[in-house]
């Protein structure tokens, strides 16, 4: 089973995903865009209602944190954390990275290394996502929309990611960050080609398959939790 | 031209011939593309990705490409030949090809096959009958 969970808002993505083969993809909204507009979220579990009917696709909502400074990353989760499934948090500031791997409430730290030399990523940052169980995202759209001189560079700051990864256990993802139909790559196809950055293939079914279906039981466990490490349950679960 | 058809070198031993796979992929266009398109694409992409030296290890070579009729979107599908043991580089280099002339383009992989005859009846009939 493998996920895509970084798809622009759009039902027509989602279904070109499921042509595609996959099983489930998270539907992402910018958070400037939902502080303008407020019922955008609503129109998302409007399509996931349109398109689980037409297909069985899993879908869940997004919402894409973009920070300015970690005290407005951290009133940003705050608000957006209740109002939707898997919380990304846009990276490239060395301080936001920090910030988002330190927050246990992140599930996905977007492109670390945009607009960097290096991976943005080191052993203390890995060691905290690996601990806050923050997944880092490997964005192919990075790859391949950038500049075939530039390519080099993007592969080593991949490279760098997997080297850490293996080292700290921090769970890596995989995604398109798709905005049109021809963003999608098929899964299989991203297993050739995450062999360029030293990736396994067992290695990208679980950037693929496992660690979304982790994300996913979090999320729905996340309700319960009340203080780290202390979870409600109901009465029937005891019986 | 005389010297090339009198003196036509005999076909390789099949213990020393290359041994190929045939890789069936799907391409959609915001423009129409030609077989010499898809071509340039590949080739290019390769390059990109692999270098001169890698490139030619793989032996590409497009043998057909058909296009298929689609309102929104101008689909094709075609086959290329490629080394056995470059097939997981081939595969690499699909995902790779974004941009023709200025407009978008995307290229998925079908399948890969043995044959050319197994890779039309596989993914090439078998998909125009879906």
């Amino acid at each position: 089973m493998f996920f895509d969970f970084h798809i622009h808002r759009d039902h027509k993505l989602a279904l070109e995903a499921l042509k595609l083969g996959y099983h489930g993809v998270v539907l992402v909204s910018h958070s400037e865009e939902l502080e303008k507009h407020h019922n955008l979220l609503k129109s998302t579990v409007d399509y996931k209602q349109h398109v689980k009917n037409a297909s069985g696709l899993f879908i869940l909502k997004g919402v894409e944190i973009k920070a300015k400074n970690p005290e407005d990353l951290k009133r940003k989760i705050q608000k957006f954390r209740k109002k939707t499934d898997v919380l990304l948090v846009q990276g490239g500031n060395l301080k936001i990275n920090r910030a988002a791997t330190e927050d246990p409430r992140v599930d996905i730290l977007c492109y670390p290394y945009r607009s960097r030399a290096e991976s943005g990523i080191n052993h203390v940052l890995a060691a905290e996502a690996a601990k806050n169980r923050v997944s880092i995202e490997i964005n192919l759209k990075y790859l391949l929309m950038n500049r075939p001189n530039q390519r080099h560079r993007v592969l080593s700051q991949f490279r760098q990611i997997v080297k850490l990864h293996r080292k700290f256990k921090f769970p890596v993802i995989i995604t398109s960050d798709a905005n049109s139909i021809y963003d999608l790559r098929s899964p299989r196809d991203v297993v050739a080609l995450a062999a360029c950055f030293g990736m396994t293939s067992e290695e990208v079914t679980r950037a693929m398959c496992t660690v979304p279906q982790e994300i996913m039981e979090r999320g729905s466990l996340r309700d319960q939790i009340i203080v780290s490490g202390a979870c409600l349950v109901k009465n029937e679960s005891i019986k | 031209m005389y010297y090339e058809e009198v003196m036509k070198l005999k076909i390789l031993p099949t213990n020393l011939r290359e041994k190929e796979r045939y890789l069936v992929f799907e391409g959609i266009s915001e423009i129409p593309l030609a077989r010499e398109d898809v071509i340039s694409l590949i080739l290019g992409s390769a390059n990109e990705l692999y270098g001169s030296c890698g490139t030619s290890r793989m032996g590409l070579w497009v043998v057909k490409v058909w296009n298929c009729p689609d309102l929104e979107v101008k689909s094709m599908r075609g086959i290329i030949r490629c080394n056995r043991d470059e097939i997981i580089a081939l595969r690499a280099v699909i995902p790779t090809i974004t941009w023709f002339r200025g407009k978008r383009v995307s290229f998925h992989t079908l399948g890969i096959s043995g044959t050319i005859k197994s890779a039309i009846t596989k993914f090439i009939k078998f998909n125009h009958l879906d």
